[in-house]
Parts: structure tokens; C-alpha cells; sequence
């Protein structure tokens, strides 16, 4: 099937009335916990995961995925009026979104970075689209080295580009591996850290995991040590951005989209990563960086644009890899797994409605947004004055009846709580959590592909990795992300002494 | 104390247990690795790693100032382990409601009236919208529900 013809396949399966409605729901929801700073679209995935066990496959991965874009057209509004950021990829919105807030300028600031991120979302749908198809075939002919090459080339990649720093982050990592490795080993059958539980010998959950650090972790810090919530600016009749505003932000939104495209595709490669990058890179080729902190609107349209590029891109490695580079996406990867459907190369063969439907609802999805939110920003910031006394107990009773509703188990409320502390703690003391959970998807098919390449290679010899062209380059490419900051430490040493020799002789 | 330095000297406090469990799983050998094997590996290398964090610590995250209000954060972890112990037992409309008026009143500091008026209403419907509309089986407990809940 050619991609014109499966695209229209897809939009025959994402017009469907409820798939349509999945499509909206999603946008609505996603933009909702996107104003709504402390809950996340993780959080949020993870809470609704014990509902999508019962909708069909394809309708629940529409919704999970408006959810999460949603969220990031929703998280721009809070940083712009009240200077909060809604999620972590609108933190940058902040500086110039809320300055021209302040300024009266509120309306073009919302305006544009709904634009941007129509733009950058949609451009991104379409290089999933072309690119997918092609990464997936190449794929199909990769073994057990070549998995295991690429899959400890995305664990670099989230340790070192997640993390504080890049040994924080790889430790985090690790002991999201550790966390992976409880439970019956697959193999020979051996129960690993069980301590005789019963309940540990499925292994931890996703679910519980995700929920007690991303949901309960952030709600229990809140309790204890609440911020002061700014005023919320009026609400601006016009979000339409003047002439010179479209005239200024042209260049950072094209450039928005393709290094947030390009960031998406990257294993740890979060929106957040996106849009910080996106305002250095503006500020940087701007020809007034003095305006950028004072209300730049380029500082607004590029990273606001280089989110939504950015979480479409996240969608390449996942459906055609079944790589999650970020935990939003892990928790897709559990919705699929759920189902029965198992992401990776042979996706597009098996399920090819599961991939064109959630394309081409992302495309209707995007049109969406843009429509919902133009309009009706006013209704979005009315939810802002919900006191947060009233919605943080809300959110824990939603916590607590997801982790209890995904299995009937008392265990995994009790696993959710101990987690949700876990969280609390890194929220607290400045860790970041991304790495651990990811690294937790990400090691069980580690492991299973590094056995199954050791006993392949009949030595055990590990350099056998690099007698194989494919595994052997990803491999070296792990090796220079790892040890790239000590190159660039002994050539700036070898710098400096070859300049200061050379001035003394 | 620095972060670093700590979650390093975790690590590799952590690290040595499991890298004697794992013997006891069974190592194996590179060539059929046992079940011990991947586990080893993590070990060894969060040793490594918890090591460069002691060596090479990066400075604390700055921490915004404001109280902290450790007496409620107390409460909110009782209340859970409450729910925990009781979801089963009373059935979640009753852990709900009393977890959620806890919450409300001694986390929140909310009137008794507002209180007991959100805590009730929302246990209410939420049972109706997940149990009765989503069929998402939730205990009921102690109470008898309306035929067909």
C-alpha cells in the first residue's frame, strides 16, 4: 500500500464517530491537564490506562495521543497569563510569553504559539508519516546484536541528555534496570528479588510506577511545600497576531519544526529538551537578543512550535521500533502491550490500522486544537481558579482508583504509594525521574536481546557487536555519547596548552 | 550534603547485595549467560556510577524558599495507607469518602460543611461513572449497592 492510499485508509478509520470523538476527547482532556500545572500528561496516561483495557486498540491510542499533544498547546496558556508552566516543555514559554503578557500582549503571544504549534505538529505528522515506513523495513532485518546495539544506544541517549547530569541521569537509569529485573527471569525461570512475594514475581508494573512518581510524587510535594500561585492576567478578546508579529516568528517556527522534529526521534529527545534548545538557538541567531527576555515573541512562536514538533517526531521510534523515548510514550507502549499488539518493526505489517489511524488523527486532531483553542482559551483559564484545595485531593482519589482498578490489587495501590514517595523525594531533591522509567521499559528487552546475541556469538565475546556493520556503528555512536564530554575536555586542556606554549615560545 | 554524593553512596550500598543475590541466581558464563548474569552487570555498573557521583558530585539543586508543612504531608500518607487497608473491607465508596474528607479537611484545611458535601458527592459519582458506565470493577464492600451497580 502507498502512503497516499494508506493515509486515506487511516482518515477512513479516524473519522469514524467514535474514533472522532476519541480525537476531541483527547484534545480536551490534554489541553485541561495541560493548564493544570502539577498534572501532566503522564500522570494523566497512567490514570486512564485501566479504562482504555476496555475500548477498542485504536480508538484508546487516538485519545492517549490527542491527550499528549493536547497537553502541550494547553501548557503554554498558563506560562503566558500566569507564569506557570502547565508541563515541563512550556517552562521556557514563561520568559518572553508572560513578559508580553504584561506588556497587553497577551492575545498575539497565545495566538502564535497556537499557530507554532499547529505548524510544528502538523509538519512533524507529515515526516512521521514519509519516514516511518522506511525505518520500519530497515528494521525488520535487524537481529537480536542489532536490537540490543540500538536499544543501549537509546539508554545512553536517555541517561545522558535527561538527567541533571550525565552520571545522575545514567544512575537513575540503572536503577530503573534494577527496578525492570524484578520478577521471574523469562529465561531459566528463576525468581529475581522476589523476597518470596508472590505479587513481585509478575514484576512491578508500569502503571503503579509511573502514576507514584510522575502523579502522587508531584501531588505530595505540592502538600507539603505549596507555591503561591500569581495572578492570572486578563484574558485577551484577540489572539490574532499582527503582520510584524507573523513577519518575526516565520523563520523560528520553520526552524522550530525541524529541530523539534529532529529532538523527538531521539531516545530521551523529551519536548522539553525541544523547546529549551529552540530558544537558545532563536536567541542566538536573533539579531535583537536583547529583546529575548523582555517580551521576544520569537521566543514564544520557535520553542512553543518545537514542543509539538517534538512529540509527533516521538511517535517514529515508538511505532516503528516499539522504542518509548520518553515516559508519556512508554505508557502508549503499555496500552498497546495491553492489547496484545506488540510495537515494533512488524507494526505496520500486522496492525497497519493502528499506525494510519493514529496519523491521520493526529492531522484532525492538530485542526482540532487550533479551532478548540483560539476560541475558547477564556473557558481554559476559568479552570485555573479551581482551588488547588478541592482539585489536589480530586487527583489523589483519581490516583488511587487507577492503581487499584488496573488488576484488583490491593498491591499495586500500596507499590503506588511507595513510588509516589520515591517521587517525592527526586521532585524534592532536584533528580529527575524520566531516565528510571524509561531505562524500566527499556531493560527486560535489553537483557532478552544481549542473551540472545552472547549465545549467537558462540565466544561470548563482546566485540562481536562490532563485527556487524549495523550494531557495530550504533554501538560506537553509544561509546562517543558516553565519553563526549571527556573529548571535549582533553582537546580543550590540549587547546589551551597549545596556545599557551605557543605564546610563551 | 550533596545530592550526588548520596544517591553515589546508595548506590553502592545497593550494589553490593545485588551483585551477591545475582551469584546466587546463577551468572553463568558470556557465552550462556545465567539468570544472574543481567543483574551482575547492573550492579557492577551503578557501583561504577555511584562512584563518579562521589568523585565528581554536580551542586544542589536551589530550592525555591517557603515552609515546609510536614504535619500535613503526614496526614496525606496516613490517610493512603488508610485507603490501602481499607478499599477492600469497607468497599470504595466508604474508603473513598472517608479518605477524601481527610484529605479535604485536615490536608486542605476546608470547612466541615464543604467537607463532607465534596468528599460524599464525589465518591458518589465516581462510583456511578466508573463502576456503573465504565464497568470498572470496584469493591463494594460493607454497603449494598442499587441492584444492577
Amino acid at each position: 500500500m502507498d502512503t497516499i492510499g494508506a493515509l486515506f485508509h487511516g482518515f477512513a478509520i479516524a473519522l469514524t464517530p467514535g474514533n472522532l470523538l476519541a480525537v476531541f476527547l483527547g484534545a480536551f482532556i490534554g489541553t485541561v491537564i495541560g493548564v493544570l500545572p502539577g498534572l501532566g500528561p503522564t500522570a494523566t496516561l497512567a490514570l486512564l490506562l485501566p479504562i482504555t483495557i476496555g475500548m477498542d486498540m485504536v480508538t484508546a491510542l487516538i485519545m492517549m495521543a490527542g491527550i499528549y499533544y493536547g497537553a502541550m498547546y494547553g501548557g503554554s496558556t498558563t506560562s503566558i497569563l500566569v507564569n506557570i508552566p502547565g508541563e515541563a516543555a512550556s517552562v521556557v514559554t514563561c520568559i518572553d510569553g508572560y513578559q508580553m503578557a504584561r506588556q497587553g500582549r497577551a492575545g498575539p503571544a497565545l495566538g502564535m504559539s497556537a499557530f507554532g504549534s499547529f505548524i510544528g505538529g502538523t509538519l512533524s505528522v507529515v515526516a512521521v508519516m514519509l519516514i516511518s515506513p522506511f525505518l520500519a523495513e530497515t528494521a525488520l532485518k535487524f537481529g537480536a546484536p542489532e536490537m540490543f546495539a540500538l536499544l543501549f544506544f537509546a539508554f545512553i541517549c536517555i541517561g545522558g541528555l535527561t538527567g541533571r547530569s550525565r552520571a545522575q541521569g545514567l544512575l537513575m537509569a540503572t536503577v530503573g534496570l534494577l527496578l525492570g529485573a524484578i520478577g521471574t527471569d523469562d529465561i531459566q525461570g528463576v525468581d529475581r528479588f522476589t523476597f518470596g512475594w508472590l505479587y513481585l514475581q509478575d514484576g512491578i508494573g508500569l502503571v503503579p510506577l509511573a502514576m507514584g512518581i510522575f502523579g502522587l510524587g508531584e501531588i505530595l510535594y505540592n502538600i507539603e511545600k505549596r507555591e503561591a500561585q500569581g495572578a492570572i492576567l486578563e484574558t485577551p478578546k484577540s489572539l490574532l497576531p499582527t503582520a510584524e508579529d507573523w513577519k518575526r516568528s516565520a523563520m523560528p517556527i520553520a526552524r522550530g519544526s525541524l529541530l523539534g522534529f529532529g529532538i523527538g526521534i531521539i531516545p530521551g529527545g523529551m519536548p522539553a529538551v525541544a523547546s529549551l534548545m529552540s530558544y537558545a538557538v532563536e536567541k542566538r541567531v536573533s539579531r535583537r537578543p536583547e529583546e529575548f527576555g523582555h517580551g521576544a515573541i520569537e521566543g514564544v512562536a520557535g520553542p512553543e512550535t518545537a514542543n509539538n514538533a517534538a512529540t509527533a517526531g516521538g511517535f517514529v521510534p515508538l511505532l516503528t521500533l516499539g522504542i518509548p523515548t520518553n515516559s508519556v510514550l512508554a505508557l502508549m507502549l503499555a496500552a498497546m502491550m495491553l492489547h496484545g499488539v506488540t510495537p515494533g518493526p512488524l507494526l505496520l505489517l500486522k496492525w497497519p490500522d493502528v499506525f494510519w489511524g493514529v496519523i491521520a488523527s493526529m492531522y484532525i486532531g492538530n485542526v482540532m486544537l487550533l479551532v478548540l483553542n483560539v476560541p475558547m482559551i477564556g473557558l481554559f483559564v476559568q479552570i485555573l481558579k479551581v482551588p488547588y484545595g478541592i482539585l489536589s485531593p480530586l487527583i489523589i482519589m483519581f490516583i488511587m482508583l487507577g492503581a487499584y482498578a488496573l488488576r484488583n490489587s490491593v498491591s499495586d495501590v500500596l507499590t503506588t504509594i511507595v513510588f509516589g514517595l520515591a517521587g517525592y523525594l527526586m521532585k524534592r531533591f532536584g533528580v529527575e525521574p524520566a531516565p528510571l522509567i524509561l531505562a524500566f521499559v527499556l531493560g527486560p528487552m535489553l537483557e532478552n536481546n544481549l542473551s540472545k546475541s552472547l549465545i549467537m556469538s558462540h565466544t561470548g565475546n563482546p566485540l562481536f557487536f562490532f563485527s556487524r556493520p549495523i550494531s557495530g556503528v550504533l554501538l560506537s555512536l553509544a561509546i562517543l555519547v558516553l565519553i563526549y564530554p571527556l573529548v571535549r575536555w582533553t582537546w580543550r586542556r590540549w587547546v589551551r596548552a597549545a596556545s599557551a606554549s605557543g605564546i610563551s615560545g | 550534603m550533596n545530592v550526588d554524593r548520596f544517591l553515589g553512596a546508595g548506590a553502592i550500598l545497593l550494589a553490593i547485595p545485588v551483585a551477591l543475590a545475582s551469584w546466587g541466581f546463577g551468572v553463568g558464563s558470556p557465552k550462556s549467560p545465567g539468570a544472574g548474569f543481567w543483574p551482575l552487570l547492573i550492579a557492577l555498573v551503578m557501583a561504577g556510577l555511584g562512584l563518579t557521583l562521589i568523585l565528581r558530585p554536580t551542586p544542589n539543586a536551589g530550592r525555591e524558599a517557603g515552609e515546609s508543612r510536614w504535619g500535613r504531608f503526614g496526614i496525606s500518607l496516613v490517610t493512603l495507607l488508610f485507603y490501602v487497608a481499607a478499599i477492600e473491607p469497607l468497599g470504595y465508596l466508604l474508603a473513598t469518602a472517608v479518605m477524601l474528607l481527610a484529605q479535604l479537611r485536615w490536608v486542605e484545611s476546608r470547612s466541615w460543611r464543604s467537607s463532607i458535601a465534596i468528599a460524599l458527592v464525589t465518591a458518589v459519582v465516581s462510583l456511578i461513572l466508573f463502576r456503573v458506565l465504565l464497568k470498572v470493577s470496584l469493591p463494594a464492600g460493607v454497603i449494598s449497592l442499587p441492584r444492577g451497580w
